[in-house]
């Protein structure tokens, strides 16, 4: 289209004139091949120019009309200009008009403001004549409410129109209406803190509530609350007094007793927390939201007192510290003179838990009361009075001598826990037993048992860094001590079996002792019974097994557990998950330590009681001639020379590990032996020689053997044994070149586990093939 | 090394531009540094460059900070995870943590951050964090020259969770804004001195300012990053063998048995 592109247009008739090619160089022209290319180029460029031109004559019709639009348009817009600037001056006239007006407003607006602070004044000063009067006669009547409520009127009152009025005309009047006004607020304020403070020590709560209730009218929020605060505190205190009296008295039934001071917190918490409940509507109805913190900063200090009293007596008649010290010095110096059975422990343990939980519970009911007060109190405060109140609300809860205490009692309980824990799987480890035809012995159920125990206490304190901690300890349990007790029982080996004992005889046992000897220590189970020594084994083995899923069976079921405490609002902070979510997923990465143990004990099993056999057992399969003719083949058909004693050698010996070991291990160690067999096989089948016969025969017996293992085993047999499959149907050809049929686009679905150099090598055991030809064949 | 099992850590964001390390960071002071080479260890390098190493998931180390009460445990952390600094104290109670996303030589990698509560009431609770710590960082306030005779007690509840030379060992002297020229010098000296009897490396920050913060958790990063990164390296191939020849074990034909009884003991990482 380089025709109706203007720019080249231009560029042509600049560069050159009308044409690219100048009349001097046609002149020069001389040979007519030079003039005939030149001549063409001419004439392309007129039909170039042609065609331009008629682009452009087309365009003229089109330009015309617009041009005649145009024209027809200039008289409208010489219309609408004269519109437009009258417009304009009708807008600036009312601008004008608007100004001017708006001017009248705001001088009438003026007015009118002025108009009604005067009314205000004149409304404030006849207020101020009531209130005096009005005063007056309240408390003349003993009406303290009324005589409040004039007060309150005065007190709202703007002191400064107050003070202007006292400048103005009707200073004397006004002076003595104030005079008597400040002189009444006072009488009534010293009044009413008299009465409160009487009511109080009566013990009288009607008077209480209703003297309480006047506080804020006179301005006295902080004292109100504070006065009112004594006397819940008063009444607190009494009861608390009476319950621990009645705890440490005793008479109690054998449940009650075992967490006697794990209730009388609760009574002292739950009294608290019902103080609240009932008394915030009057607290919120007559001194507005936001004062909940100010009253509940006063209780807790009765509440600290009180709880603290019921924690050293806890202390005190638990022996609490005392039985710290004994485990702490036992964890130190395993060999310690004095040493506390951990069952001993198992009650302090829950009390210490109960309570804490309890407490928990407490400040979480406190922290949001508080924080709902405080929304609506804030609801238009600053953000920075916002950060404020949830500083102090922060540190009221994290360091009120409550959570002190508590956070001291959980410092002693979880190094007692751990002691519990470690004591306890020792002693399961220590009391193992196993019974015939089980899989697992019973420290393993004992241990996690024990774990889940603790790690649901500490749980059950519902202190999110308490239940990590005992996480990391039973992680560290796990991990260490009792894999440790696993991996040194795997260790001691799995025996070799009896038939060969027999056939070494003496001297096995000699060396036996030799060794147990050397190494400095004489281990009974040596000698005891290598049965045992197999069974303890091959339950090691479950056991192993067994840990790896308890694990994993734990870690899932503490994070229900701790989303359901989550959902319940413990561990608000945000931290808490996070935490949790560590220390969790550290414990579930021990049980792949398990199974990494699991795996080295099959292999070992697998090196030491399979593979001595097996290996003899294929073995046999050399002295069986495949290098057979039709009479000998007829022979094998009805006496079958090797194949069924292998399955059932195999049998025989598996059976022993099948019935010892969970079906998922078993079968992960008859598939460790399946890769043996075949890799054996392979191996023994390259030593062979082959008939055509014979090749046949190793075709069926290598048939009947993966039948048979395809039944002791869910994994598939097949592909393990692909190279042998294939190499019999290499053995089972008919000629040398028959392998084409079957390798390379020939082959199918076929896929070759064998590289060329194999197959030859193959090609090669049948005697009846010629090297030759094996040589000759293109692979 | 542990990776975290939970699919949260895979699919996070970008590692943020400022937490990049290509170049090996260096010591604060070459009298007491874990390491005097400036640059990677080759065989980390080249893994580093390989695809595989890039793709395993988030490797995350776990650091544990200790040190006594108010020496600055908390406002170190904050310094350089949250770049704040607060004058006001609050006590830690039992242990906080943080996740910081780093990218070193291309591949991304965390540290696990514990702060720990100095108070002894909460030892219970942060002695538990010990276990299979990487790096242990035993902080000590320049200004108060106690809290470093602390250090040798901190370091030791440490490493009681510990093998011996499994973890990093960092002494850091906080509040050197607090300190004249001199006074710092002189603590330094000392604390330089301490350093090299724990094998551990010094240095020296202030969270105030921030003075060598960002350094010091670089440096971190990068000697954590390629212990672990060693660590994989060396560990596929030694395992512990099970019933290399103990007891019970009747050998058969003795020839054939591998001479190499190693019954290496096992031990956590
Ligand atoms: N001047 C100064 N003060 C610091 C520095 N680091 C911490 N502090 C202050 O020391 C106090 C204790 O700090 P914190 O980190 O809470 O100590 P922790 O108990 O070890 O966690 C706080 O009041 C901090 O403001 C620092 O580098 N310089
Ligand atoms: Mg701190």
């Amino acid at each position: 289209m380089a025709e109706s592109n203007p720019a080249v247009a231009v560029k042509r008739s600049a560069s050159a004139g009308l044409s690219a090619i100048s009349a001097e160089a046609i002149e020069g022209l001389t040979e007519l091949d030079e003039l005939e290319r030149v001549y063409q180029q001419l004439c392309d460029e007129e039909k170039q120019v042609e065609s331009e031109l008629e682009a452009l004559i087309s365009q003229q019709g089109n330009i015309e009309t617009k041009m005649l639009a145009l024209q027809r348009m200039g008289p409208n817009l010489q219309l609408i200009e004269g519109d437009a600037t009258q417009l304009s001056g009708m807008i600036t006239f009312t601008c004008s008009l608007a100004e001017n007006v708006s001017s009248k407003v705001r001088q009438l607006d003026l007015a009118k403001n002025r108009l009604y602070q005067a009314i205000q004044r004149a409304d404030d000063i006849l207020d101020l004549k009531f209130c005096t009067d009005g005063v007056q006669t309240a408390l003349r009547n003993e009406d303290y409410e009324q005589a409040a409520a004039h007060v309150h009127r005065y007190l709202s009152l703007d002191q400064s129109v107050i003070e202007l009025s006292r400048q103005g005309g009707e200073s004397s009047a006004v002076d003595a209406s104030l005079a008597l006004l400040q002189e009444a607020e006072q009488r009534l304020k010293a009044l009413v803190k008299e009465r409160l403070d009487q009511a109080i020590a009566d013990g009288d709560l009607a008077q209480v509530e209703r003297f309480f209730k006047i506080f804020p009218l006179l301005g006295l929020h902080d004292q109100g609350l504070a006065r009112f605060a004594q006397y819940l505190c008063a009444q607190l205190a009494k009861k608390a007094e009476e319950n621990l009296l009645l705890a440490v008295g005793g008479e109690l039934g054998e449940r009650r007793a075992a967490l006697i001071f794990a209730d009388t917190l609760t009574l002292l918490l739950e009294g608290i927390a019902r103080i609240v409940e009932t008394h915030q509507p009057i607290v919120e109805t007559y001194y507005g939201p936001g004062r909940l913190y100010t009253l509940i900063k006063h209780l807790q200090v009765e509440c600290d007192r009180q709880a603290e009293k019921v924690v050293d007596k806890f202390i005190q008649q638990r022996d609490y510290q005392n039985k710290f010290q004994i485990v702490q010095s036992s964890m130190m110096r395993s060999m310690s003179t004095e040493k506390i059975e951990p069952r001993e422990l198992d009650p302090v343990l829950l009390e210490v838990t109960v309570m804490n939980s309890r407490a928990e519970l407490y400040l979480r009911f406190l922290r949001r009361r508080i924080t709902a007060d405080f929304e609506v109190g804030d609801a238009t405060a600053p953000k920075s009075t916002v950060q404020e109140h949830q500083q102090s609300l922060e540190k009221l809860l994290t360091h009120c001598l409550l959570s002190r205490n508590m956070q001291e009692l959980i410092g002693y309980y979880i190094p007692m826990e751990e002691y519990y824990m470690r004591e306890s799987v020792n002693k399961a480890v220590a009391m193992d037993t196993y019974e015939k035809g089980q899989l697992t012995s019973s420290m393993v159920d004992d241990c996690f048992y024990i774990v889940k125990k603790c790690i649901s206490r500490a749980l059950s304190s519902s202190s999110i860094d308490c239940l990590c901690a005992m996480i990391n300890h039973a992680t560290s349990v796990l991990e260490s001590d009792f894999r440790e007790v696993l991996y040194n029982k795997l260790r001691q080996g799995f025996p070799a079996t009896t038939l060969q004992d027999i056939q070494r005889g003496v001297s096995s046992a000699v060396s036996l002792m030799q060794t147990s000897l050397q190494q400095g220590k004489f281990n009974t189970l040596g000698i005891e019974s290598a049965e045992d020594a197999k069974a303890s084994f091959l339950v090691t083995l479950n056991n192993v097994e067994v840990c790896s899923e308890n694990i994993i069976t734990l870690k899932k079921n503490l994070e229900s557990d701790c989303s359901k405490l989550f959902s319940q609002g413990f561990g608000s902070g945000e931290q808490a998950q996070a935490k949790i979510d560590s220390c969790l997923s550290d414990l579930v990465s021990t049980s792949s330590k398990f199974k990494d143990l699991l795996q080295e004990g099959l292999t070992e099993l697998n090196n030491t009681a399979i593979k001595p056999q097996v290996k003899p057992w294929i073995s046999n399969f050399l002295s069986i001639s495949h290098n057979i003719e039709e009479d000998e083949f007829n022979e094998y058909e009805a006496n079958d020379p090797w194949v069924q004693q292998f399955i059932v050698n195999l049998e025989q010996l598996m059976a022993e590990f099948k019935a010892g070991l969970s079906p998922v291990i078993y079968d992960t160690l008859t598939s460790l032996m399946t890769s043996l067999i075949s890799l054996e096989m392979e191996k023994t089948v390259l030593k062979c020689t082959f008939s055509r016969l014979g090749g046949l025969q190793f075709d069926k017996e290598l048939r009947s053997l993966v039948t048979y293992l395809t039944t002791v085993t869910t994994w598939t047999i097949r592909d393990k044994f692909a190279r042998l499959t294939q190499m019999a149907t290499i053995l089972n050809l008919e000629r040398v070149t028959e392998i084409l049929d079957y390798w390379g686009p020939n082959s199918g679905p076929l896929t070759w586990r064998l590289t060329p150099a194999e197959v030859r090598q193959v090609l090669a055991l049948r005697i009846d093939f010629r090297s030759e030809d094996i040589k000759r064949l293109r692979l | 090394m542990q990776e975290m099992a939970n699919g949260k850590m895979h699919f996070s964001a970008p590692v943020s531009k400022d937490r990049i390390i290509s170049k090996f960071p260096k010591w604060y002071t070459p009298q007491a540094c874990l390491q005097m080479k400036d640059h990677w260890h080759t065989r980390v390098k080249t893994a580093c460059q390989d695809r595989t190493t890039r793709n395993v998931g988030m490797k995350m180390s776990k650091v544990v900070v200790v040190g006594d009460l108010y020496v600055g445990k908390t406002c170190l952390i904050n310094r350089f995870c949250k770049d704040m600094f607060d004058r006001d104290y609050k006590a830690t109670i039992g242990v906080d943590f943080e996740i910081e996303r780093f990218e070193l030589s291309g591949v991304p990698y965390s540290l696990q951050i514990w702060d720990t509560a100095g108070q002894e009431k909460f030892k219970c609770i942060a002695s538990t964090y010990y276990r299979g710590a990487q790096v242990i960082i035993i902080v000590f306030d320049l200004a108060d020259i106690r809290t470093l005779e602390h250090t040798r007690q901190w370091l030791q509840e440490a490493m009681r969770e510990n093998d011996p030379g499994s973890c990093f060992i960092f002494l850091v002297g906080t509040k050197r804004d607090l300190l004249s020229s001199a006074e710092c010098h002189r603590t330094e000296r000392d604390a330089v001195k301490m350093a090299s009897e724990m094998q551990a490396e010094f240095w020296s920050v202030s969270s105030k300012t921030g003075e060598n913060v960002r350094e010091f958790f670089f440096r971190v990063a990068a000697l954590a990053f390629e212990g672990s990164m060693l660590r994989d390296l060396e560990g596929a191939g030694s395992h512990s063998h099970i019933g290399a020849g103990d007891l019970i074990r009747i050998d058969q034909g003795t020839a054939e048995e591998p001479k190499a009884k190693s019954v290496k003991k096992l031990s956590c990482c």
